[in-house]
């Protein structure tokens, strides 16, 4: 029996296909109450007062709420906390949570949300990031020293501003990426109950528990060992439930009625106005070579807006500028990021994590460079790709598995990479075909300071099956059920056997976030050695039935142990009974290894998480059609090679290729979270346009043969490595379709159309 | 708390209508249930027309087709008669919406919403289109064009019903063409369509041409000036160049979160250059096997 590289289909497919898998959206409760936020609706104002006194006299409106009522530091955050659960003077982007409401019912909910009128003094904003630094910008927060930078990181190698002089080919341009929205299918929900002990639970779609409890801790003012926060599977996340959404608001909500459940789910369009999106960025790009095509020198000035809140921007700034020169050598860099404070939306954590936007710089560069310097593409690549022992754009040397080669190489020879000019000469009239691809590179885990930590847990049931504690969330990859996998591996034992807790911070042991490619490699580590621990103390127990000496040759069967010389067996549950309650339990505790560099003179980067020393790779191919009478572009096909090291589950690894190319190819052609002045145009997904599988295009997931010894089972990260090829890969194939660039995204027809125009 | 009538025949429709003047009618729901929840009205009571038999499916009188209310685009799109006879119409009803707004929204509720983007209006248009119009005890005809009177506006006057869509059938057209440019593939608003037919000699001699585009205007738009330089000619890139200049001309396009007015404007021409290469037949499958 196979476990490892195997297409397990995952645990939860039935009972999420069949309607049973309860997510947080699903909890309700007997005598349940409704709670519910309302919305600044205005991007920079300051608040005079609320008016609270007609909602609270409307009948079945059981409370309102207002930063007055907040007993904790009314701050939410991870590393800045700068954000309130409740605005107290000012409100700073349109979304801002001004006052909380609890109901009877979601009829008398809504009438008070429209009954409560705050009294705004409306200031200027800020909605640019390059605009906001400059001195006489509104201040998103006045108490900011730094005004509105929230955080900037410098890093260099080498001279590169002699170094461009040295350069055969230096190529410029300035790219920008819009908004995401994550648009997961479960919009922000939760649930939760004051007990009679006066324990706080709180049900909630959620990448982070055990962190959530901390920040609910502090911002409502309880106890963090009364607060347990139990994480369902999320109907998606994308790293949009990376940080507290209901959980601070739910926990105000639930002391003004103790004993009540109490239930919050935002709307499509609330969900919209007030969470996190991907970072608008703006990015200006320098990159110089040798005629030889070796990269020499690379400058990149990049400005990310983060929105009126830190909420992780400062080290998604960190991560984007780490890859900002991408899996390349280059002796003579100069990069720098700026992570800047607007009244726009608030940019947050997002699947790549400041990785897609310079990636789609960083490869539309190179590509450009391949013209200049007349070398394909993929040969230029592979002329500047990163070796193991290499040091990166940032002056760290590569020193675990680095696979770009293999992944460059693998395409090359892929036959249809390689027909690609017989395709591409088969465009029907007013069609232009185009071929274009990429490298893509994603570091994985939390970097050299914060530890990267998971704490396993996995018991020996009384009825001899394995019951695995999942630390960290599964959020819709199946992680989970990677880590039956995983367990079943080491323990000899059959998928059908092993049940899972899902992460509860009552049950289940902190194991940090399901984020930053790391849930499998961090827990799966931690979990092979809670499995070793607990298999040990089995076939120790099952020795002493055998009345075997140590080393005698025993091995663990689906369901049992076998004495392989004498062929006596003894079921699990059977040894379960024999192992006392605590010996059927074991834990393991894995933490990540870290770089010991210091690429920066900033200290401060390395806490941000610079730099880090496991990376997966890939390089992507996109495949074409472009309209020349709409400048429409039809993705057909679309090719991926992975290093995620090695495979634990094929299935599973091509659903996060596929996802991951799926929402890349959105953002390339037609996400856009547009705002005008604060203001957002696109609140629904009537006009916020996301991708249909009708717009998918054939995919292929390819892997390398890679192995990273650290890794469980030899695997590396594979959940956001991918969404960082679509956009440069098919802004390459626009560009050898039709010579074009189109250097803001999305790559919408019109804009295409309005370049092509240009062109004629 | 708003009521929802759901009556099974015309006659017991009749009667909740004058009962109830303030209802609203739909029929599929997929425009009205969205305003609702978006709160773009209040809580009038509600009338279903879904259920009443009389106003679905299609009828061939030979020379006519009349096609009841009621049926549904997915309906319509398996209809045999239509697909003989009104191809123009299918093209553009199979990328009307989704297959689920396609299974509950119907003819004529896309008519009576009367929206720019109506995905039937243009090859409506394009067919002379006569619309049934019924209250209890009257029943006149009007013409699309007469009916449809602006955005969101149309000639229903209290307590009518459209009850049916008549069709003449046509010569058969060498082509009968349907393109809409929309942000994605299904699910799609369109930014500009276009519907054409024409027939063409053997000699290649355009003998009959008809355009019309959908959100290019207020209403749908035609132009026989575009037709005119074309009629009579031979299908050639340097006529159909002339058309799209013309076109381009009439529309009155609008800027909104997905196209600016300019582009619309380029495009309601630029699509009219396609027709030379439909007329050959080239270019329409691009899987990667070819």
């Amino acid at each position: 029996m196979l476990n490892i590289g195997m297409s397990i289909p995952r645990l939860d497919a039935r009972k999420k296909v069949s309607g049973l898998e309860k997510y947080a959206a699903d909890f309700y409760g007997l005598d349940f109450v409704w709670a519910g936020v309302k919305r600044a609706g205005i991007p920079h104002a300051r608040i005079r007062g609320i008016e609270i006194e007609s909602a609270k006299k409307i009948p079945g409106v059981i409370n309102v709420l207002t930063c007055r009522d907040v007993k904790g530091s009314n701050r939410q955050g991870v590393v800045r906390k700068d954000e309130p659960v409740l605005a107290d003077d000012r409100v700073r982007h349109c979304g801002d949570a001004v006052a909380l409401v609890i109901a009877e019912d979601k009829m008398a909910l809504s009438r008070a949300l429209e009954q409560i009128i705050p009294d705004y003094d409306p200031i200027p904003g800020v909605f640019d990031p390059e605009e906001a630094l400059k001195t006489e910008a509104p201040l998103v927060h006045e108490d900011n020293p730094e005004k509105n930078l929230l955080m900037k990181g410098f890093l260099s190698t080498g001279c590169a501003e002699n170094a461009f002089n040295e350069c055969d080919a230096v190529v410029e341009a300035c790219f920008e990426v819009p908004f995401q929205e994550h648009a997961y299918l479960e919009t922000e929900a939760g649930w939760a109950l004051l007990n009679k002990d006066d324990r706080l639970e709180i049900v909630v779609s959620t990448q982070t528990p055990f962190r959530d409890r901390a920040e609910v801790s502090e911002a409502i003012g309880i106890e963090e060992e009364k607060i347990r926060i139990i994480a369902p599977y999320c109907g998606g996340a994308f790293g949009g439930k990376d940080g507290v959404t209901v959980q601070s608001l739910l926990a105000l909500a639930a002391l003004c009625c103790p004993e009540r459940p109490v239930k919050m789910w935002w709307g499509r369009e609330e969900s919209f106005i007030s969470s996190a999106k991907r970072h608008m960025a703006r990015l200006y790009y320098r990159l110089g070579a040798k005629s030889d095509g070796k990269f020499h020198a690379l400058e990149a000035r990049i400005y990310y807006d983060t929105g009126p809140y830190d909420h992780l921007g400062g080290v998604v700034m960190a991560l984007g500028l780490e890859h900002a020169g991408g899996a390349y050598r280059i002796p003579n860099t100069d990069l720098k990021a700026w992570s800047v404070y607007t009244n726009n939306p608030v940019g947050g954590p997002f699947r790549g994590f400041g990785v897609v936007q310079v990636t789609a710089a960083m490869e539309q560069m190179v590509d450009m460079l391949a013209v200049e310097l007349a070398i394909d593409p993929v040969e230029l690549r592979l002329r500047n790709a990163l070796g193991k022992g290499d040091k990166n754009p940032i002056g760290v040397t590569m020193s675990g598995s680095t696979g770009i080669e293999e992944c460059l190489a693998t395409l090359k020879g892929n036959p249809l990479w390689e027909d690609r000019e017989k395709w591409k000469s088969k465009a029907g009239s007013f069609k232009r075909r185009g071929a274009g691809m990429t490298s893509v590179m994603q570091g994985m885990g939390y970097g050299p300071v914060v530890p990267d930590v998971a704490n396993a847990k996995i018991e020996l049931t009384e009825g001899g099956k394995f019951r695995v504690f999942c630390g960290v969330v599964d959020m819709g990859q199946g992680n989970a059920t990677t880590y039956a996998q995983i367990a079943c591996e080491v323990l000899g034992q059959d998928i059908r056997d092993m049940e899972l807790v899902l992460p509860d911070t009552s049950k289940t042991l902190p194991s940090g976030s399901a984020s930053a490619s790391r849930t499998t490699y961090t827990f799966g580590n931690a979990l092979i050695g809670a499995a070793e621990i607990l298999k040990e103390r089995i076939l120790k127990c099952a020795n002493r039935v055998f009345m075997n000496g140590e080393g005698s040759d025993i091995a663990l069967i689906p369901g049992g142990v076998r004495n392989i010389p004498s062929g006596q067996e003894i079921s699990l549950s059977e040894i379960a009974g024999l192992l006392g309650n605590s010996e059927r339990l074991a834990v393991s505790r894995f933490q990540a290894p870290v770089s010991t560099e210091t690429p920066a003179e900033d200290p401060i980067l390395r806490v941000y998480g610079v730099p880090h020393v496991i990376f997966s790779f890939g390089a992507h191919a996109a495949f074409i059609e472009v309209d020349e009478l709409t400048g429409r572009i039809e993705v057909v096909k679309y090719i991926t090679v992975t290093d995620c090291g090695r495979i634990i589950n094929p299935q599973l690894f091509e659903q996060q290729m596929q996802g991951g190319v799926a929402q890349g190819i959105g953002y390339a052609l037609m996400e856009d979270f547009v705002t005008e002045r604060g203001f957002v145009n696109t609140p629904d997904l009537a006009t916020y346009i996301i991708p249909t599988a009708m717009d998918m295009p054939d995919m292929d997931s390819i892997t390398v043969d890679a192995y990273e010894p650290t890794g469980p089972f030899g695997l590396k990260g594979a959940g956001e490595v991918a969404c960082n090829g679509p956009l440069p890969a098919i802004a390459n194939a626009l560009a050898d379709a039709c010579g074009i660039r189109v250097l803001r995204s999305p790559l919408t027809p019109e804009r295409v159309l309005a370049e092509m125009n240009k062109e004629k | 708390m708003r009521k929802v009538f759901i009556p099974e025949t015309q006659a017991e429709l009749f009667d909740i209508i004058a009962c109830n003047p303030k209802s609203r009618m739909f029929a599929g729901g997929t425009d009205l249930l969205v305003k609702l929840r978006s709160g773009q009205f209040d809580s009038d009571d509600l009338v279903s027309l879904e259920r009443i038999d009389e106003l679905k499916g299609v009828e061939d009188y030979g020379d006519e087709v009349f096609i009841g209310a009621c049926t549904t685009h997915s309906a319509l799109i398996a209809d045999p008669v239509i697909q003989m006879h009104f191809p123009v119409l299918v093209k553009a009803l199979r990328v009307l919406g989704s297959p689920q707004i396609r299974n509950m929204g119907t003819i004529g509720g896309n008519i009576v919403t009367a929206s720019p983007a109506g995905d039937t209006l243009p090859p409506l248009y394009l067919l002379e289109a006569d619309l049934e119009l019924k209250t209890k005890d009257s029943s006149r005809l009007v013409g699309i064009k007469d009916f449809i009177k602006g955005p969101g506006r149309n000639d229903l006057a209290p307590g009518e019903i459209l009850a049916r869509v008549r069709l003449r059938k046509c010569p058969a057209y060498n082509l009968q063409h349907y393109e809409k440019v929309g942000q994605r593939n299904s699910l799609a608003i369109s930014i500009v369509s276009l519907a054409a037919v024409l027939n063409v000699s053997d000699k290649g001699i355009i003998t009959e041409v008809r355009f019309s585009w959908g959100s290019a205007g207020p209403t749908v738009i035609t132009c026989k000036e575009a037709e005119a330089v074309l009629a009579g000619r031979p299908v050639s890139n340097e006529s159909l160049e002339k058309a799209a200049r013309l076109a381009r001309k009439a529309v009155k396009p609008i800027a909104d979160v997905r196209a600016s007015a300019e582009y619309r404007r380029q495009v309601s021409g630029n699509l009219i250059l396609r027709i030379q290469g439909l007329l050959n037949g080239s270019g329409d499958s691009i899987q990667f096997a070819d």
